[in-house]
């Protein structure tokens, strides 16, 4: 069988057009690789072969008949297992969606569709989107391709590996906290969460609604940004879904001169570079900078003063966003475990969610209830809301002065599997440089420092580049200039 | 700025109970200890000011459009039926609520 280890889904498109190969043979050939990988990664819950060779054969027709091929035609996916593809099982990860068949397709799934994109399969996630390494998933841990005793991050730990270890060529995720972004980061791989309305959640297992946003994990920010432009535009479906981001892709393959990018100014915000910043984190996040100055732009210091309560704000609005958005997973309408209740309507509820949730989301739903209960909502959930304001204000005062910000993405390299997985708030600790661009609804994009290719020496470090609401051109064509240098 | 407490452990069984979730006991004493823990970190946000700021209740700035109140076909009506757990000619079938 050839060798398609080195494809992005530019070369692919380029190659299918002119014919030097099939959507068929690589979709053939990254099935037999998920065949020989996935045993040891577990980064795939489940592989759709007849499906992604009937999507393929599909795209092959489009090249053998002349007809237009769209970008993303043929290209073979991973997708979260929390986003529907109809007919496909889709678990997000929990026992009580494990029998779970997805009954339409998602948004950004029916846009796909339309471009004949083959999915491969459904990746690994922490459990119905809640960590940040995967181990939350009740199908076990994914392993980071580039140390198996390592985590890959999450929640999109699945998806982020499955890029890294080249078994799909590019992969959808979805991210509340830092969900694309940080497994991105440890694993090497770009990641882009989009301006908060840019995508349809239609068929997006909901999770914290003013917070989710689905996007692309890829090889490089030129793929992120040609998958992002894929799936972005309003759908119906997803009334918070505008066609402001897809107006913003609309000419995202072609780059702008590096004379015109450096244009934009970029800041640091100072509050992200703290003493205690990992060192190692800290060099290569500089070296970035540099390499940036190197190219031209132009950098400043800002302040987002109200960084530090980030993290605080945000596991109140999302736990509370939690309990009720998971109030539907209740035994009676998508999935029930076979004989642990007696029937009754109380004793489904409470058996079907007490055996159906694991530790993490039992923790979440408990904690947003508390939040939200009476004598308790002011206290907390209200205030959370005003602080969020602030937040968002920071960064509305920094983007007065800069086009974009440059921080790290997460505070290590990946940590060891078992390390965390005990202490919630030391987990909770690894999205504390992905939480404010969240709660602010900014887009933000995760890139590697450097290039990690698999069997090197270095564990991946990324950094995130954040950009102004409906302004995400700007940080996909700075980072596109980054990974051409 | 108002209370702030602490789990206890009948507040956990009032809330697991308000959240329609059955825990095992042995999950008991480190449900309270985690969740007492995050509560501890919220604190600070008692430090600040926020009487003047208006709470911000969603995720982004646009304002709602609305559709031409009009007829129009459902797209995916029916779907998820054929995922109930029990069904009885295309109703999703409920124990009784009330006995």
């Amino acid at each position: 069988m050839a060798n398609f280890q080195n494809l992005t889904i530019k070369s692919f498109h380029e190659g299918l057009v002119a014919k030097k190969f099939s959507a068929r043979e690589v979709t053939e050939s990254y099935l037999a690789k998920i065949k020989t990988q996935n045993a040891d990664l577990n980064a795939y819950l489940s592989v759709a072969e007849p499906q992604a060779l009937e999507a393929a054969d599909a795209a092959d027709a489009l090249v053998s008949e002349g007809k237009e091929v769209p970008a993303l035609a043929g290209v073979p996916l991973g997708v979260k297992d929390n986003i529907l593809i109809k007919g496909l099982p889709m678990t997000a990860a929990s026992r009580i969606l494990e029998y779970y068949t997805a009954s339409y397709d998602a948004g950004v799934i029916t846009k796909l569709k339309t471009q004949h994109a083959v999915f491969l399969g459904k990746t690994n996630l922490d459990e119905l989107a809640m960590g940040s390494s995967t181990e939350n998933s009740a199908f076990g841990t994914t392993r980071n391709p580039h140390d198996k005793d390592r985590v890959p991050g999450g929640t999109s730990g699945g998806s982020a590996a499955v890029v890294a270890a080249d078994i799909a060529l590019a992969a959808l995720g979805s991210d509340t906290g830092g969900s694309i972004r940080q497994p991105a980061g440890l694993c090497g791989v770009v990641g882009f969460k989009p301006t908060y309305g840019a995508v349809s959640r239609s068929g997006l297992s909901a999770m914290a609604s003013s917070l989710d946003q689905i996007g692309p994990l890829a090889k490089t920010v030129e793929d992120a940004a040609i998958l992002y432009k894929a799936i972005a535009g309003n759908d119906p479906l997803d009334a918070t879904s505008t066609d402001k981001g897809a107006a913003a892709a609309a000419n995202i393959e072609k780059l702008p001169a590096l004379d015109e990018v450096k244009k934009l100014t970029i800041g640091i915000p100072r509050e992200y570079f703290l003493d205690g910043l990992d060192e190692e984190v800290s060099t290569r996040v500089e070296g970035a900078i540099k390499k940036l100055k190197k190219l031209g732009f132009k950098f400043k210091e800002v302040s987002l003063p109200y960084t530090k309560y980030a993290l605080s704000t945000y596991y109140i609005v999302m736990p509370a966003e939690v309990s009720s958005n998971l109030a539907r997973l209740d035994g009676i309408r998508y999935s029930r475990i076979a004989g642990v209740d007696d029937g009754k309507l109380l004793d489904i509820y409470l058996k079907q969610r007490g055996l159906g949730f694991g530790t993490e989301a039992k923790r979440r739903i408990l904690l947003g209830t508390f939040v939200l209960s009476s004598g308790y909502y002011d206290a907390y959930y209200e205030k959370a809301q005003r602080v969020r304001s602030l937040i968002t204000q920071d960064f509305t005062n920094a983007f007065n002065e800069v086009d974009v910000l440059l921080t790290p993405v997460a505070p290590s390299v990946a940590f060891k599997i078992g390390e965390k997985v005990n202490d919630p708030m030391s987990m909770y600790l690894e999205d504390i440089f992905t939480i404010p661009t969240s709660l602010a609804g900014l887009p933000g994009l995760s890139l590697p420092t450097e290039p990690y290719p698999l069997g090197g020496s270095k564990l991946p470090i990324g950094f995130q580049l954040i950009g102004k609401r409906w302004h995400e051109a700007d940080i996909l064509n700075i980072g596109r200039w980054y990974e051409k240098e | 700025m108002g209370v702030m407490a602490s789990i206890d452990k009948e507040t956990l069984a009032k809330l697991a109970k308000l959240a329609r979730i059955e825990y095992d006991p042995a999950e008991e004493a480190k449900l309270i200890a985690d969740l007492g823990k995050i509560l501890d970190h919220f604190k600070e946000l008692q430090e600040l000011d926020t009487k003047d700021v208006a709470p911000m209740t969603g995720g982004t700035d646009l304002a709602n459009v609305t559709r031409a109140d009009g007829e129009r076909e459902n797209t995916n009506r029916g779907a998820g039926v054929e995922a109930f757990p029990e069904s009885k000619d295309g109703f999703n079938k409920v124990p009784p609520v009330f006995e």
